[in-house]
C-alpha cells in the first residue's frame, strides 16, 4: 500500500494511452483495484460460501422455524409464538433452565477462582515455572474434546476410581454420573479442571501490574492480603471482567460434556432423572429425538437472547468494579 | 515494474486456481448425490441396523453369503447402538436419504409410514421377489399397517420374567404358567426376606409390561391413535410401584441408575426383571449367575396378554432398487444358512425354514426356544397392540418418568400428569 501514491501518479501520466477497451492492462489502477478485489473475494469465496451456507443461512432458517411447527419431514407450519408459550409452560424446560443456571452460577466462579489462584502461584519467580505453566495449561487444550468427556465418565461412574476412593474413606455414595443429584457436580469438576485458558489470561494480567505499587505498599507496611485486595485485584479487574464474560457465555453453551458424561447409559440423553439436563441437551432432545425442530429453534433463540441479556448486565456492572487505567477507556 | 507485474500474474493464476477449486468442490458435492447403479448392472444397496459388535459380525457373514448368491448386488452396511441409530435414521430420512433397507421395530412403523418413508413391500411380494409364506404363528402380518406391508419380521421375542435361578431357588419359588399378580407380590416379598435381595429391578417403567397388564384387563397401552388407558389406571400402577420401592420389593432405583448400562439383574441388585426373552443371552454374558425365564403373572389366572414381538426389515420408499431390496429381505428371512449364523441374536427366527435350520445346543438359547414353545402350547398369544405415530416417544417418556418416580423426584400425581402431557404432545391428540 505504501507505493500507492507513486503508482497513482504514474498511472495518471499514463492514462491517455489506455482506452476503456483495455481494462486488463496492469497499469490501470482502477481496474487493478477491482481485479485485486475480485481476486480477494475469490480467495475468500470458500469461507464466504461456508459462512453463508453453514452459518448465516441456517441461522436465518432457524429464526423462521422458531415460529413454526416443523418436524423435519413435513413443511413448516407458521404458528406464531406458540413454540415460545409451549416452552415457558413446559416443566421440563424450566428444569433445564434451573440446571443450566446452577451450572453457570457455581461452575464459573469456582473455575475462575482456581484459575486466579494458580495464576498467582505461577506468577511468582521460581525455578521451572515455564514447565508448571505448560503443565497446568495442558488440560484446557484437550478438555473440550469428546475423548476427555468419555474418560471423565469412566472416572466418575459406578465402581470406578472416584467411587472406590470414596469407599476407602467410608463414603459410599456410588458413581456420580449415574446419580441424579451428583452428576452435575461431575460436570462442574470437568469445567473447573479446564481452568487453563482463564489462568493464562490472568497470568498475563498479573505480569502487567507495576512492581512499584507493591514496593510502595511494602514501605507503607501493607500485608500480602491488603496488597492483593487493594493493588492486584483492582489492577487486573479488566482481565477479570474479560474472563468472567467469556466463561459465563461459555458455560451457558455447555453441551458435549453434559451429553456424554450424563447421557448415554440407559438411553436418556440428559442424565439420570434429567440430572444433567442442561439447556442445550433438552434442545437436542426436542430437535432430534422428538423431531420438534421448530420448538428446538425457538429454544435456541431464547438461549441467544438470555446470553445477550446476561452479557449486557455484565457490561453495565463494569462501572462498579472494573478499573481501567487512565486513558484506557 | 517488472516485479509488480509478476505479482499480478501470480495473483490472477492463484485466483483462477482458487475458483477452480471452488467449482471443484461444488462438483464433488453434486457428485455425492448421484445414483448407486453402475454400468455393468451391479447395484449397491445400503443396509443399516442397530446393535453391537457381535451382531455386526454375524450380519456381515450373512451379507457375504448374500453377495455370493447375488453377485450383482453389493451391500453397504452401517450400524449404531439403538438410540443413536434412530437419531441418525431420522436425520437421514428427513433429508430424503434413508438407507435402502434397515432394521425396524413395531413402535416406528406408523411413525415413518406417516412420514412417507416406508416402502409398501406388497408389490414386491406380487412380483415374486419376496415370499411371505412360511412364517411362524401369524408373524407374516406383524408388519402390516392399514393393508400395507411395511416390515418383514426376522425373529420373534416375547416379554418374560427373567429370573436369577439360584435366588429363586433359595427363596423357594417356582413360578407356574397362570400365576397371578398376588402370587407375584408374595414372591417378591419372599425373595426380599429370604435372600436379602430386592425381588424385581423396577417394573413400573417398562412400557411393554404395563401393556400386558392393561391387555389382561381389556385395555392396551395404545389405541390406533392415542393412549389406551386413563390417568387413574396409571395412578394405580404407579402407586403400587411407589410402595414397592419404599418397602424394598423393587431394587433401589438410585443404584439401578448408577450401575447402567449393566442391568440390575446381572448386577445382583434384584432377583428378576421383566424384559424380552432374548435378553437372557445378554445377562448370561454380563452376570455371574444362571438366568431363566418365568411366565408373565396374570390377572385372571389365564390371560397373560402376551404377543410375539419382532424386529423387522423395512425398505425405504425412496430406494432406487426395490426389487433387489426385496430379494435381500427374502434371503435374510428364509435362507437356512443365515439362521445358523444369526442364532437367536434377533429373537427366534421368524420363518419355519430358519427355525428348523437352527436348533440351539446351549442351555440359554434352548430355554428361549422352550419358553416361546410353551406360550404357543398354553395358547396365550394374542394379536399385537397397535403402536401409533409417536409411540417411541411415549415409551421413552414412560421409562424416564417411571425412573424419576422411583428416585423420589416426582410424586405419583405429578408423574402421571407429566406422562400424559408428554404423550399427548407426542401422539398429537
Amino acid at each position: 500500500m505504501t507505493h500507492a501514491p507513486a503508482t497513482q501518479a504514474r498511472a495518471k501520466d499514463a492514462e491517455p494511452r489506455h482506452g476503456p477497451d483495455t481494462p486488463l492492462r496492469p497499469s490501470d489502477p482502477k481496474t487493478r483495484g477491482r481485479r485485486e478485489n475480485l481476486a480477494g473475494y475469490l480467495f475468500l469465496s470458500p469461507w464466504i460460501a461456508g459462512f453463508l451456507l453453514l452459518t448465516a443461512g441456517p441461522m436465518a432458517a432457524s429464526l423462521y422455524f422458531a415460529f413454526t411447527d416443523y418436524n423435519l419431514f413435513d413443511a413448516p407450519r407458521w404458528i406464531g409464538l406458540d413454540d415460545f408459550s409451549e416452552m415457558f409452560g413446559d416443566p421440563r424446560w424450566r428444569h433445564s433452565v434451573r440446571v443450566t443456571l446452577w451450572y453457570v452460577v457455581v461452575g464459573t466462579p469456582v473455575k475462575l477462582l482456581v484459575a486466579l489462584g494458580v495464576a498467582l502461584l505461577l506468577a511468582q519467580k521460581r525455578r521451572g515455572q515455564a514447565f508448571y505453566r505448560a503443565a497446568f495449561y495442558a488440560p484446557s487444550l484437550i478438555g473440550a474434546s469428546v475423548s476427555v468427556a468419555i474418560v471423565w465418565k469412566a472416572i466418575f461412574s459406578d465402581d470406578a476410581i472416584v467411587d472406590r476412593t470414596q469407599k476407602a474413606f467410608g463414603v459410599d455414595v456410588g458413581g456420580w454420573t449415574g446419580d441424579p443429584d451428583l452428576v452435575i457436580y461431575s460436570l462442574v469438576a470437568l469445567t473447573v479442571w479446564q481452568f487453563g485458558a482463564p489462568m493464562v489470561i490472568f497470568l498475563a494480567g498479573l505480569k502487567q501490574v507495576p512492581r512499584e505499587l507493591y514496593e510502595a505498599a511494602d514501605v507503607d507496611g501493607a500485608g500480602r492480603f491488603r496488597q492483593f485486595w487493594n493493588i492486584t485485584l483492582p489492577m487486573i479487574s479488566p482481565v477479570l471482567f474479560f474472563n468472567v464474560l467469556l466463561e459465563t457465555i461459555h458455560s451457558f453453551q455447555i453441551f458435549s460434556s453434559a451429553y456424554i458424561v450424563g447421557g448415554g447409559a440407559g438411553g436418556n440423553a440428559c442424565g439420570p432423572a434429567d440430572g444433567s439436563m442442561v439447556y442445550t441437551c433438552y434442545l437436542y432432545v426436542q430437535g432430534f429425538e422428538n423431531s420438534r425442530m421448530g420448538l428446538a429453534s425457538a429454544m435456541a433463540w431464547m438461549l441467544l437472547v438470555a446470553v445477550a441479556l446476561v452479557t449486557a448486565v455484565l457490561f453495565r456492572s463494569q462501572k462498579r468494579w472494573v478499573h481501567y487505567e487512565e486513558g484506557g477507556r | 515494474m517488472q516485479q509488480r507485474k509478476g505479482v499480478e500474474r501470480r495473483t490472477v493464476l492463484k485466483a483462477a486456481g482458487a475458483s477452480l477449486a471452488v467449482t471443484g468442490l461444488g462438483a464433488t458435492a453434486t457428485a455425492c448425490g448421484g445414483g448407486s447403479g453402475s454400468g455393468d448392472g451391479t447395484v449397491t444397496i445400503r443396509y443399516a441396523w442397530w446393535g453391537a459388535e457381535d451382531r455386526a459380525r454375524r450380519i456381515n457373514k450373512t451379507i457375504d453369503l448374500f453377495e455370493k448368491k447375488y453377485p450383482k448386488i453389493k451391500v453397504k452396511t452401517d450400524f449404531q447402538p439403538y438410540s443413536d441409530f434412530w437419531k441418525k435414521f431420522n436425520t437421514q430420512a428427513s433429508g430424503g436419504n434413508p438407507p435402502d433397507v434397515f432394521q425396524n421395530a413395531i413402535g416406528f412403523l406408523r411413525k415413518y409410514d406417516a412420514k412417507n418413508v416406508l416402502l409398501d413391500l406388497e408389490e414386491q411380494v406380487k412380483a415374486g421377489n419376496l415370499r411371505m409364506e412360511g412364517f411362524r404363528a401369524g408373524l407374516d402380518t406383524f408388519g402390516e399397517i392399514d393393508g400395507k406391508l411395511l416390515g418383514v419380521p426376522v425373529g420373534s421375542n416375547s416379554m418374560a420374567l427373567v429370573i436369577d435361578k439360584p435366588v429363586y431357588a433359595r427363596a423357594g419359588i417356582t413360578p407356574e404358567m397362570g400365576w397371578t399378580w398376588d402370587d407375584f407380590d408374595e414372591a417378591m416379598a419372599r425373595v426380599r426376606d429370604r435372600t436379602g435381595r430386592a425381588g424385581d429391578s423396577g417394573m413400573y417403567g417398562v412400557m411393554y409390561l404395563y401393556d400386558l397388564y392393561l391387555r389382561q384387563n381389556g385395555k392396551a397401552f395404545f389405541t390406533e391413535d392415542a393412549l389406551g388407558f386413563t390417568e387413574s389406571d396409571l395412578t394405580r400402577w404407579w402407586t403400587k410401584a411407589e410402595k414397592g420401592v419404599t418397602s424394598g420389593l423393587f431394587a433401589d432405583p438410585k443404584k439401578v441408575a448408577q450401575i447402567k448400562p449393566k442391568s440390575a439383574l446381572s448386577a445382583e441388585l434384584a432377583g428378576s426383571e421383566f424384559t424380552w426373552d432374548n435378553f437372557t443371552v445378554r445377562y448370561t454374558s454380563e452376570g455371574r449367575s444362571e438366568y431363566g425365564l418365568a411366565p408373565i403373572p396374570t390377572t385372571d389366572g389365564k390371560r397373560t396378554g402376551q404377543y410375539l414381538g419382532s424386529l423387522m426389515l423395512s425398505a425405504s420408499r425412496r430406494t432406487e432398487h426395490p426389487a433387489e431390496v426385496a430379494r435381500f429381505i427374502d434371503f435374510m428371512v428364509h435362507d437356512p444358512e443365515v439362521a445358523r449364523i444369526m442364532g437367536y441374536d434377533r429373537g427366534v427366527p421368524a420363518t419355519t425354514a430358519q427355525y428348523a435350520a437352527y436348533r440351539p445346543t446351549d442351555p440359554v438359547n434352548k430355554a428361549i426356544a422352550a419358553y416361546e414353545e410353551s406360550l404357543v402350547a398354553a395358547d396365550v398369544l394374542e394379536p399385537v397392540t397397535p403402536h401409533p405415530n409417536g409411540a417411541d416417544i411415549c415409551e421413552a417418556a414412560f421409562l424416564r418418568i417411571g425412573e424419576e418416580l422411583g428416585l423420589g423426584k416426582r410424586s405419583v400425581a405429578d408423574a402421571v400428569e407429566q406422562f400424559f402431557d408428554e404423550s399427548k404432545t407426542a401422539l398429537g391428540s
